[in-house]
């Protein structure tokens, strides 16, 4: 793995900053990555991910597949002995590659958050047999997951219209100001 | 009241003679402890400082010379004094003890060993350049590096970056210490701790394999350090110091991520490990006891503290420890010379 040596730690700072994590309670242990949903399609489990960090490895991060794997299920930060809330600096990894213009090694991925972000955005929710639909339509090919999904909706798994929420306007400020959540 | 017809002879006043020494002499019999250096304290009065309480080892040493002062009337204390020759007599040993121009024969009923440990001496490590780069110091030169940095902390300049590294003289089968020296993980964050505390604007970095901090409140210690200090911790054995533009070069392996790393700083402190003393070697001789395959000495069977016939052994000289162990285990010798004593008398009454 031809990475550049680096001890450079504004990135660290930077991203202790913005997540509210510190980064030096990292007992180095792996249970993160051990319990990772996804950690063995991850090209760098979140451990590996932790020391990029503090290695100043920026580019290799925000290019990396992970940030478009992992699915957010928090197991790594549920179980981590430090509670670092490893989701959230994935976020901000995410956002940050997003902001730059790279482009995400699943483009799939990235077109299934923006349809999200576009549905709770107009409608505040999102309900998923029109986000599935979009979706399909989107990545062209229309009846992916068909089957699945017929069988959920028949179970009441799947919400099968979308409808609204009342204060739409709450919603959207947090579109509009994403500091403000955080205080 | 006082029983002093029976004397003990405690060989080194370090943390762990002075106590088995106090103890002896508390208990009412008589002591003379011998050092061979000008000062007593050993290896704890070259410390800046302490772990897990970033306590002053001077007071310490202050404390414990005030209580000697108490009982002066069953402590001889003699500095700048060996023991020079020793033979078993029924129940003790004929002794005589030397300084620089007299003899003292006299006939002592047990012996406490006191000695203490060395520092490995990291020149054996080519690839660091210990002796070569100025930079490069070993663990107590570091020491009193700091000592003076703390006493001249405004007209010195901050360095920008200390590497220290671990495992030097420890955990290496190359170098014939497959041993673990215990103490170094602790004396490396306290060292690294002490110079954030004088200069936070400089960075350092601990290369090591794994910490081992098993001790009450030694890991907080440890983590305090890394987190509240922001001590960086790169886990790999550093390999190579080269000078590169004034400074050093340090190259090493991130084992996290396994791939090779450089950082340039202006020190290089080797956390040395812990051998047996020369002098330890001779007295092991002279007493006709036991030690383990590097010279530390070992224990006879089902007791803390009992090396031989009427021989005790306290500190460093058994193996790495730390200060409050030596003082628990100068306590433990006192306590088997005293009972030791006891005996005695009750055979004689």
């Amino acid at each position: 793995m031809a990475l550049d040596s680096c001890t450079n730690y504004s990135l660290q700072e930077e991203i202790q900053r913005n997540c509210d994590v510190n980064l030096d309670t990292c007992y180095e242990c792996g249970k993160c990555s051990g319990g990772c949903s996804n950690g063995h399609i991850f090209d760098f489990t979140p451990r590996k991910i932790i020391q990029l960090i503090k290695l100043g490895q920026e580019n290799t991060l925000l290019h990396m597949d992970a940030l478009w794997i992992c699915v957010a299920c928090n197991i790594c930060w549920d179980r981590c002995p430090s509670s670092i809330n490893i989701p959230r600096i994935m976020d901000y990894l995410r956002e940050k590659a997003h902001q730059q213009g790279i482009t995400a090694t699943r483009p799939q991925v990235e077109t299934f958050h923006r349809l999200m972000l576009d549905s709770i955005y107009k409608r505040g929710r999102v309900a998923e047999v029109p986000m599935m639909i979009q979706y399909n339509l989107a990545i062209g090919n229309l009846f992916n997951e068909s089957g699945m999904a017929a069988r959920m909706l028949l179970k009441g798994k799947l919400r099968p219209v979308l409808t609204s929420v009342k204060q739409i306007q709450t919603v959207r400020q947090m579109f509009n100001n994403p500091k403000k959540k955080e205080g | 009241m006082q029983n002093t017809a029976k004397t003990a002879l405690v060989i080194g006043a370090g943390p762990a003679g002075i106590e088995a020494a106090l103890k002896i002499g508390q208990a009412g019999y008589s002591v003379i402890l011998i050092e061979k250096e000008k000062q007593i304290g050993g290896m704890v009065g070259k410390l800046c400082s302490s772990f897990p309480r970033w306590e002053n080892p001077q007071e310490m040493l202050d404390l414990k010379t005030r209580e000697l002062g108490k009982f002066l009337s069953n402590i001889t204390l003699l500095t700048n004094t060996t023991l020079k020759f020793c033979e078993p007599v029924e129940k003790g040993y004929l002794v005589i003890l030397e300084d620089s121009d007299k003899e003292l024969n006299v006939k002592v009923d047990a012996v406490v060993l006191a000695t203490g440990f060395d520092l490995f001496d990291a020149s054996v490590y080519g690839e660091y350049g210990y002796g070569i780069y100025p930079g490069v110091m070993d663990a107590l030169e570091f020491e009193n590096q700091l000592k003076d940095w703390s006493a001249h902390k405004s007209q010195t300049e901050a360095p920008g970056a200390i590497a220290f590294f671990k495992c030097v003289g420890s955990r290496d089968r190359s170098k014939g210490n497959p041993y673990c020296s215990k103490i170094c993980c602790m004396y490396t964050a306290k060292q690294a701790g002490l110079v954030k505390e004088l200069f936070p604007e400089t960075k350092c970095y601990v290369f090591y394999m794994d910490y081992r901090s098993a001790g009450k409140g030694y890991e907080e210690f440890v983590r305090s350090v890394i987190e509240e200090k922001h001590v960086h911790y790169i886990r790999g054995r550093a390999s190579k110091v080269l000078p590169q533009n004034n400074r050093l070069l340090v190259r090493a392996e991130d084992t996290l991520m396994g791939i090779p790393i450089e950082v340039e700083v202006d020190k290089v402190v080797l956390a040395t490990g812990v051998i047996p003393r020369k002098e330890t070697a001779r007295l092991v001789e002279a007493f006709g006891i036991n030690t383990d395959q590097y010279g530390f000495i070992e224990s006879e069977f089902g007791s803390p503290a009992k090396a031989g016939k009427r021989v005790f052994f306290a500190g460093g000289c058994n193996f790495a420890i730390e200060l409050p162990g030596a003082q628990y285990q100068g306590a433990a010798a006192a306590a088997e010379v005293i009972n030791l004593f006891y005996q005695d008398e009750q055979e004689e009454r």
